[in-house]
């Protein structure tokens, strides 16, 4: 027997009301909104609403396993009517109501198949694949949202920041209307987020200086997060008063007053380009979620009168008293879409459902995407952008100068590569790799952002959205850190939950790892990656000297372009300015710059010496390597050292390939020894291959400044000691 | 219980030789609604239905004409839709097959009945006057109606490389099940005819007397459409309609002058999808079953693969489709045994 639940009781005393005339007081019914596009919002609200009572009777019955619904958020059906389903949207998770009326605007979208698929969790469920109950969809430009709170807000204000540049210099892949905008919704309790606040000053400190940013954030005020009350008037006073953000407010329970607003707000952000925040007053109806028993936090009269002020009474009474409906008309509609919903539930329930890994990760490397093919830069061109640099091409440089050169070449043949970061601009990164580049490709290409590493990533992320190939630069690996869910949370997941329909490729710069000479100490030397190395799909890259760093750039702009992929390439900064190995002016870790074409592929290991004695690292740990290896030889130990350049996903074939004829293997990691790449590595070589193995990492500790800052990490001297001891160990 | 059902009105090319003497046969009751229509078509000299339908015998060179055939394909799927017993069956909504888009307005109330007949019969007059274009089918899937790996990606390919060439106009005019209908200026139609390999012993098959419907090509007669038509025409639909692209027009909740421009502009010169229509009422509405209107019976096959296709009911192909339909009837046929 289906279950009747408080939201069942609660949705037949407001049919009751309807039919008795019991309508909550409000304003009469004012402004542009169209009679027929007002029922057409009414029928979108009824079927969000219905919809959420539907998810908790398939829970209920073991066929439905999400149950966050939109209920007293359904005024966000007259935002939808605002807007124009090619602006993208970034929803929060109470937006059934937005997408149910944007569905309508979409010829061929069938909202209630579609939702309840996605309730059910059947593969056929077209946004996620049966992965996740989410919002979504790709025909309605509707990402899929994500349930960490307010984690979409920094990427929506990349994707607002990208119409403008796409607009006068469009990618291929682009996605976005010209005179499209962006618009993002969140609740009053994420609002207070650090993420949401750290977007809003993003939005605001670019429309402060008249940068285009054509952004609606919605705020969805309903005066609770989960069971702690908002302080009252705290959202306007918090929002109204903003540097570059225009403030609106509506009335979320009245859909003519929420229609009126949101297309003053809507006109505005799209006619000026600057962002707007409309606030919108709202009730939440049966809780959090189907979970939430909010009588044990609320007393009674709190909720029973968010009840008595339900959206969809609102809606009644001022269709009703407008001629537009009767009750009559009101109550068939809500009959009929109680038919639908109920017709469909029993049919999406015999779906299929995904029941095995490989069907569930199916999705998390996105689809190839065909590229047009362009004939490379002609020698001209590149004579024209290098400028005096090419004549420095005859000589070997460091690895800085290499890549510098590298990101010149792949500006100058993909114009929708565009770089980010904190100084990468005009002061030409902190280490002068991106020197010169604002120069050759404009500020439009090299944007020096505000100092957050969300904002960044967000920017990078949203710029992915609307066809780009972003390439962000974190100017410190320590400075990932509380930015690191743009990452894991939003970008690594994206293809993911949109089975593969959405992605943002991307090619993060991250300058990092240790060995700096008394410079910085922790926050400038950080030696741990961990973080980054179990996100699924994520793709790491680390280079040791300057001709491979050129080639695996290229190889990383290729993956992200090609294969959208998310990358992330860690820079050593150590290495950066690296000229000598074993004596001053020996010269030897500079190499000369390798054509434009050449890559290396993902995957393929390095490989110096064929001696017996395997070293197994990458990074500075090659470098040191090298200097460990000659003094090894003087004692007749030959070595082979073997550079993984490519840490996620393990590069095993290539390893078990270069370590063909080796004896023994030591394996050199600069991060830290716990969560490091040399736990994988060890576990590698015990399940793959027989040799004996040791390894050398850095202690589990933090960088100091001044002369101890190697003191934690492997050095060429114990490097050559691990060795010669598992060399002479039977 | 009732049933809740979709109707389906069938385009062009459904009033065949065993449909002459529809109107008479079938609905001896409905004079008064046949002499408005005749009365219509008498006041613009042009033959009337009553006449087309109880002619001694079945010409092509005048029931398929588009002036002709329109009007007369109009009466009976509009009479058809009359006699649906409502206490067997819920309309849940209304749809149609290319010039059937016409026919669902009427039946769904959006236009009445003689509203109806004059979009009908204007833009079949125009058609006809114009005759812009013709129109061939080609399909895409096998006896079991199951998609032929790549063929529906060939047929597109083929398609696009002809309409590139000088002179030549080739596009989709249809999408209808596991066909498409394709529609070009001569030029383009003849390549293909001649480029394609033949199925089933006769495709391609040219349509006579089937203009370029739905393509670019219709664009002058969509203008004169519009001029003759005006938006004051269309009303309110009383019964959810599903367009040519999957869209659903509800009943209060319809933009009337973007129904107007949805009809005489955009469905005449774009592609029409009818397996859309027939996708979005399957999963959607999710009827208990779908009621397709007379004259004839030639739109439940194209139907049944759009059911299909759309996976409705779990069916794979035509042999579950059948045996589905032997146990309990979820595809009607006005039409049939005419």
């Amino acid at each position: 027997m289906e279950r009747v639940g408080a939201e069942d009781q609660a949705f037949h005393k407001n049919r009751r009301k309807v039919t008795e005339g019991d309508l909550p007081l409000g304003k009469p019914a004012e402004g542009p909104l169209e009679d027929y596009e007002a029922v057409a919002i009414f029928r979108a609200q009824c079927l969000s609403r219905n919809l959420d009572r539907r998810s908790r009777k398939m829970q209920a019955a073991g066929d439905g396993y999400y149950t966050i619904g939109s209920s007293g958020h359904e005024g966000m059906a007259a935002v939808a009517s605002a807007l124009r389903p090619s602006d993208m949207a970034f929803l929060h998770y109470r937006d059934g109501a937005f997408q149910t009326r944007r569905s309508a605007q979409v010829p061929g979208v069938t909202p209630t198949w579609d939702m309840l698929l996605s309730f059910a969790t059947a593969t056929d469920d077209p946004l996620s694949g049966g992965r996740h109950k989410v919002l979504g969809s790709k025909a309605m430009n509707i990402p899929p949202q994500t349930s960490t709170i307010a984690s979409h807000l920094p990427k929506a204000v990349g994707a607002a920041y990208s119409v403008g540049l796409a607009k006068r210099q469009p990618p291929e892949h682009k996605v976005l209307e010209d005179d499209g905008i962006v618009m993002c919704s969140f609740g009053d309790a994420s609002s207070n987020h650090s993420t949401a606040q750290g977007a809003i000053n993003a939005a605001c400190w670019t429309s402060f200086q008249s940068v285009p940013l054509p952004l609606l954030f919605v705020c969805e005020d309903n005066g609770i997060g989960i069971s702690t009350r908002t302080p009252r008037g705290w959202v306007a006073a918090n929002y109204s008063d903003k540097p570059g953000l225009k403030y609106f407010h509506a009335d979320g329970l009245d859909i003519f007053d929420t229609y009126r607003v949101a297309r003053e707000a809507a006109d505005y952000v799209r006619t000026r380009r600057k962002p707007a925040f409309l606030h919108l007053s709202l009730v939440r109806l049966y809780g959090h979620a189907g979970s939430d028993m909010q009588q044990v936090y609320l007393p009674r009269e709190t909720f029973e009168a968010w009840e008595d002020d339900d959206p969809m009474l609102h809606s009644a009474r001022l269709l009703i008293d407008r001629g537009v409906l009767s009750a009559e008309d009101v109550t068939s509609i809500y009959d009929e879409i109680e038919a639908q919903c109920t017709r469909i539930a029993e049919q999406v329930v015999m779906r299929p459902r995904l029941n095995d890994a490989k069907d569930v990760m199916a999705s998390i490397i996105p689809p190839a995407r065909e590229c047009a093919t362009r004939s490379p830069p002609s020698a001209e061109e590149r004579a024209a952008v290098f400028g005096s640099d090419i004549r420095q091409m005859e000589k070997v440089q460091p690895m800085s100068r290499l890549l510098n050169w590298a990101l010149t070449d792949l500006l100058l043949e993909h114009p929708e590569v565009v770089m980010m970061g904190e100084d990468v601009g005009r002061k030409g990164g902190v280490y002068g790799v991106t020197q010169k580049l604002c120069d050759r490709f404009g500020r439009e290409r090299m944007i020096d952002t505000l100092l957050d590493e969300q904002s960044i990533l967000g920017l990078a992320i949203g710029m992915g959205h609307n066809g780009f190939v972003p390439m962000p630069e974190i100017q410190f690996l320590a400075y990932l850190h509380n930015a690191e869910d743009q990452l894991r949370g939003e970008a690594a997941t994206l293809s993911f939950f949109s089975d593969g329909q959405f992605t943002n490729p991307m090619v993060v710069r991250i300058a990092g790892l240790g060995y700096q000479k008394g410079f910085g100490g922790h926050y400038h030397n950080d030696n741990s990656l961990a973080v980054l190395r179990d996100i699924p799909g994520l793709i790491i890259g680390c280079p040791s000297r300057g001709d491979d760093a050129a080639m695996m750039l290229r190889e990383c702009v290729r993956l992200a372009r090609e294969e959208q992929r998310v990358v992330v390439f860690v820079e050593p900064i150590a290495l950066y300015p690296m000229r000598d190995v074993h004596e001053e002016k020996d010269g030897l870790w500079m190499r000369n710059y390798p054509s434009p074409e050449r890559r290396i592929p993902l995957g393929e290991v390095g490989t110096t010496g064929d001696g017996p004695l395997a070293i197994l690292t990458y990074g500075n740990g090659h470098y040191l390597s090298t200097q460990a290896a000659k003094s090894l030889q003087v004692e007749g130990i030959e070595t082979r050292i073997i550079d993984m350049r490519w840490l996620a996903p393990m590069p095993t074939e290539g390893i078990l390939k270069a370590l063909e004829g080796a004896q023994k293997v030591l394996v050199v990691d600069e991060c830290r020894t716990t969560g490091s790449q040399s736990e994988a590595l060890m576990a590698m070589l015990h399940e793959h291959c027989d040799l004996p193995k040791a390894r050398i990492a850095a202690r589990d500790s933090f960088i100091a400044t001044g002369p101890a800052y190697a003191a934690t990490m492997p050095s060429a001297v114990s490097i050559a000691d691990a060795a010669r001891h598992l060399w002479a160990s039977s | 219980m009732k049933q809740t059902a979709v109707v389906i009105a069938p385009g062009r090319g459904t009033y065949n030789k065993a449909e002459l003497g529809y109107l008479s046969r079938r609905h001896p009751d409905k004079a008064e609604l046949f002499a408005q229509f005749d009365k219509y078509r008498a006041d613009l000299g042009q033959k009337t239905v009553s006449e087309l339908d109880g002619a001694a015998r079945y010409s092509l060179a005048t029931h398929t004409r588009g002036d002709n055939a329109s009007a007369l394909i109009y009466a009976c799927a509009y009479a058809d839709f009359q006699t649906i017993d409502r206490d067997q069956f819920d309309i849940i909504g209304v749809t149609g097959n290319s010039m059937g888009w016409y026919i669902a307005l009427a039946c769904a109330g959006a236009l009445d009945a003689m509203g109806g007949m004059n979009v009908v019969n204007t833009m079949g007059t125009l058609m006809q006057e114009h005759l812009i274009g013709g129109q061939l089918i080609y399909p895409f899937t096998d006896d079991s109606w199951v998609e032929i790996p790549g063929r529906r990606g060939e047929v597109l390919a083929k398609m696009a490389e002809i309409n590139s060439r000088e002179n030549h106009v080739l596009d989709i005019s249809i999408e209808l099940g596991g066909m498409f209908v394709l529609a070009g200026d001569d030029a383009g139609l003849a390549a293909f005819v001649e480029e394609m390999p033949v199925v089933q012993d006769r495709f391609p098959l040219r349509l006579a007397n089937h203009a370029g419907f739905h393509t670019e090509l219709q664009k002058p007669v969509s203008a004169l459409g519009m001029d003759a038509l005006p938006e004051a025409l269309f009303s309110q639909p009383n019964i959810p309609l599903i367009d040519g692209r999957g869209g659903l027009w509800y009943p209060k909740a319809t933009d009337l002058e973007a129904l107007w421009d949805y009809t005489l502009a955009h469905q005449v010169t774009q592609s029409y999808d009818y397996t859309a229509a027939i996708r979005t009422a399957a999963r959607e509405l999710f009827p208990d079953v779908f009621i397709v209107l007379g004259p004839g019976n030639t739109l439940g096959g194209a139907t049944a693969q759009a059911l299909i296709q759309a996976q409705w009911r779990g069916w794979s192909n035509k042999q579950e489709f059948q045996s589905a339909q032997g146990e309990q009837k979820s595809l009607i046929s006005m039409g049939a045994d005419a």
